[in-house]
């Protein structure tokens, strides 16, 4: 026995040493304190997270608040303050969701369902994604103290990713807040149940947090926006830097730990800069020219159609990007390749065709007699400006008269809910979760697809549970996309983001910064 | 002191009707430009009908007129409104950013006078001198110069090549003094010096203009020493356009050097405005013209009661 045992005895301590080497580096390196400071392009308009879509909100309240479910590494829903995933009845039509015992809000309160109830009633009135979930929602109810259970009027798959999207989250807020504030009025107090616990927000000075010491982080390994949530540093401190070229400069000097929202041009000079890492977001924006489908000369079809054909991606993307390859991407599909699940890859489609024949024919079949066309965007994103610029100039070369109209963001936001006042205008579509989430493809949105076939799809997309048909029909909404074109898809546009060498554990696959599981190794 | 106490009481009395103008004014125009402070709170995803729900719960919704009739009720008690964006009474926002404001405005002001005067009295003084060339050409230079190039230069040099300096951000000085001084020292000179320039060529015009009179050669006839002619006689009476000046750029830098602000990111009342201007975040737009027009006519009251300091000739009527 004893030869045999030894040899084994001797692997098994040889595997623990290398187990223990493994870990240890990271173990001794993760270190608690300090303060990180992190610049950002400004103020958010709100630290409500059911009132606004705004992106700036969405980074800073998904360190204060949480859902019921989040999204993993793949996009998939996970359970946050849910225990598990929840149990659906046979007829589809009832959720019930058990929540974890002990968490604590950040003012020291439990979570109970109450509270639950209450929020999911609060953010359904009032968010975007919340409103399309609760279309479909008869009651949300408290079962008893750690369960709630929510009940559909017809059977959709949409509820997990509903209550697990990042942006207009189905944040939970203590009962007492949801009373105070009703879904049209904008929450002033803001207490969650996250890693991070709002202490300070002094407009145009910094927004500070610190770490909660009553939270209870998941066991699951960390991942995506899930998963174990650690903070080591003590206190995490938002600086609104507007100026772009100021934001490069402190991370520079070292006055800034982290930048997000840089300008493309800085993308050479932080690479060469020293103890600084140049961080490519991905994904940020697909670029999109949206059409007015309500009244005006886009509501022809063949005209559209003949956008789409004009178009040379390639060389307006590399412009937009700064010529920097790498910070652009050449896709078709409506879905980002980050976005594994929807992700699509059809062959075929009429992007990127740059036809001057077809743009012709189009034109000629549409009955387009050199009339200018509205369009409309603004130079307060660089990005917008600059795809709208390249695109005039494509468009003019294949026939069409465009009438570029260069506003602020505040009037463009305005003015492309008036059917009157557009033809088309600039925006960026960011990650949507789930193809019924794709606002560009519905009624309600500016541009006002309101197209039967597209309709028919995403009320099947909606309804259907099983994976591979959902995707099927995903790949038919595309193509039906590419036919209607109720907005013209150029390509991927990523983000630049940049680190100080000494910020340690920052997750740089995903698209939002995260700050839980960073440290400072300074 | 009776005729100076009624010469300011019906100063300050006249400001109301001004002010009242100005208030409706700006109203007016914020109003109707384009925009909508409701989308751009909501973001980018939210649709028509969220954007009318929440246009309801601001009041938006109402008429035009009915809004300024409000406006004026609220402004009687004192009270300038709540911003859109900061969830906070503008009061207190303007209040919140007066600090930062003021101390860029006065370390401005110290740079631009220290430069200005002194360049000026020497150049018109030397008239025709290469000393005289060489400060109207630095002069010039300030004047033409934009604000935000200087800016990103003095942080390219001072901050990222030198690290003398942090690049931007604000500290009080109530709380760590020498800290302000060091985020204040380069936005002073950057906004100083092309200050300067304007006081630098009034103050030579007016001592070239003030070294032509009689009373100045007759200084010179009997003997005087050219530094006395210069600073007991000449100076003095060249000062009253100077301060005239000086007190029209305090009143520039009270509504905001904006564009310093910005890039050195400080967190005063023209970072303020162009935030709300570009949100219309129309109480706060409201609330910083009314102080920078009331700080503007009160900085002239105050230039008028100066003159009299260095001009006895100079009465109130």
């Amino acid at each position: 026995m004893r030869p045999r045992t030894i040899p084994w005895t001797a692997f098994t301590l040889t595997l623990v040493i290398l187990c223990l080497a493994g870990l240890a580096p990271e173990a001794a390196a993760q270190k608690k304190g300090g303060v990180l400071k992190v610049g950002n392009l400004g103020e958010p308009p709100t630290l409500d997270a059911h009132w606004t879509t705004a992106t700036i909100t969405e980074v800073l309240a998904q360190h204060i608040y949480e859902g019921l479910y989040t999204l993993d590494a793949k996009s998939q829903p996970i359970p946050m303050l849910a225990e598990g995933m929840p149990a659906v009845s046979k007829d589809g039509l009832a959720y019930t969701f058990k929540l974890r015992p002990g968490i604590k809000f950040h003012n020291g309160k439990e979570m109970t369902s109450a509270d639950v109830v209450a929020s999911l009633n609060r953010w359904g009135a009032q968010s975007t994604y919340g409103k399309t979930l609760y279309a479909r929602v008869a009651e949300v109810r408290a079962v008893d103290k750690l369960t709630v259970e929510m009940t559909l009027k017809e059977k959709t798959a949409i509820v997990l990713i509903s209550l697990a999207v990042p942006n207009n989250a189905a944040a939970i807020y203590p009962k007492e807040i949801v009373d105070k504030f009703k879904p049209a009025e904008k929450a002033t107090e803001w207490i969650g149940t996250g890693p991070f616990k709002l202490v300070e927000w002094k407009p145009d000075r910094h927004i500070k947090m610190v770490r909660f010491d009553d939270y209870q982080p998941r066991k699951e390994a960390a991942t995506g926006y899930g998963g174990r949530k650690v903070v080591y540093v003590n206190e995490l401190l938002w600086i609104p830097v507007p100026d772009a070229a100021t934001r490069v400069a402190q991370m520079e000097t070292g006055e800034l730990d982290f930048a997000d929202d840089l300008d493309l041009n800085a993308y050479e000079r932080l690479k060469s800069s020293p103890g600084v890492q140049a961080i490519v977001a991905k994904p940020y924006y697909w670029l999109v020219a949206v059409f007015n489908k309500k009244e005006g000369l886009m509501t022809n079809q063949k005209l559209r159609q003949a956008w789409q054909a004009a178009l040379d991606m390639e060389p307006i993307m590399k412009n937009v990007a700064g010529g920097h390859t790498d910070l652009y991407r050449m896709d078709s599909s409506l879905a980002f390749v980050e976005n594994a699940p929807w992700h699509t890859k059809l062959s075929g489609l009429p992007w990127n065709e740059h036809n001057k024949d077809k743009v012709r024919r189009l034109l000629k079949e549409a009955g387009y007699k050199g009339e200018p066309i509205r369009f409309m965007t603004t130079q307060e994103y660089k990005w917008m400006y600059d795809f709208a610029l390249l695109s005039k100039q494509q468009l003019e070369d294949a026939g069409f008269t465009i009438d570029l109209q260069v506003v602020d963001w505040a009037t463009l936001v305005k003015r492309r809910n008036n059917s009157k006042e557009y033809d088309v205008f600039t925006t960026g579509m960011g990650n949507f979760y789930d193809p019924t989430h794709h606002i560009y493809l519905g009624p309600n949105w500016p541009g006002w697809t309101d197209d039967e076939e597209l309709n028919r799809l995403l009320t099947e997309l909606a309804r259907e549970g099983d994976y591979k048909k959902r995707f099927a029909l995903w790949e038919q909404v595309t193509r039906t996309f590419y036919d209607r074109v109720p907005v013209a898809r150029y390509g991927d546009l990523f983000g630049l983001r940049a680190m100080r060498g000494h910020v340690k554990g920052f997750d740089t696959s995903l698209m939002r910064p995260r700050f839980h599981n960073v440290w400072l190794d300074k | 002191m009776i005729a100076v106490t009624t010469y300011l009481l019906r100063r300050l009395f006249a400001l109301v009707p001004v002010m009242l103008v100005v208030v409706t004014i700006v109203f007016l125009l914020i109003h109707l430009i384009p925009g909508d402070p409701v989308a751009v709170i909501l973001g980018p995803e939210a649709n028509a009908q969220q954007i009318e729900d929440a246009r309801r719960e601001l009041g938006l919704d109402r008429p035009l007129h009915a809004q300024l009739v409000r406006f004026y009720a609220r402004l009687l008690r004192g009270d300038l409104g709540r911003s859109y964006f900061l969830d906070r009474p503008v009061t207190q926002a303007l209040w919140e950013r007066a600090e930062p404001t003021l101390v860029l405005m006065f370390s401005g002001l110290f740079v631009a006078v220290l430069i200005g005067v002194p360049s000026g009295i020497a150049a018109g003084a030397y008239q025709g001198s290469a000393w005289d060339r060489l400060l109207m050409m630095l002069a010039l230079l300030g004047v033409c110069v934009p604000g935000f190039w200087l800016s990103l230069n003095f942080i390219y040099l001072f901050s990222v090549r030198l690290g003398w300096l942090p690049v931007a951000g604000y500290a009080s000085i109530f709380q760590d003094p020498v800290a302000a001084a060091r985020y204040m020292l380069l936005p002073a000179v950057s906004l100083g010096f092309s200050q300067s320039a304007l006081i630098a060529r009034i103050a030579r015009s007016c001592m070239i203009e003030v070294l032509r009179q009689d009373y100045i050669r007759t200084a010179r006839a009997k003997g005087l020493a050219e530094r006395s002619v210069i600073y007991l006689h000449a100076f003095r009476n060249a000062l009253v356009p100077v301060v005239t000046v000086i007190g029209i750029t305090m009143a520039i830098l009270i509504g905001g050097a904006v564009v310093t602000e910005i890039v050195f990111n400080i967190p005063g009342l023209g970072r303020l405005i162009i935030s709300a201007i570009l949100r219309r975040d129309y109480p706060v737009v409201q609330g910083v013209v009314l102080i920078t027009a009331a700080a503007y006519m009160l900085i002239n009251l105050l230039v008028d009661v100066v003159y009299a300091f260095i001009d006895p000739r100079i009465r109130y009527v």
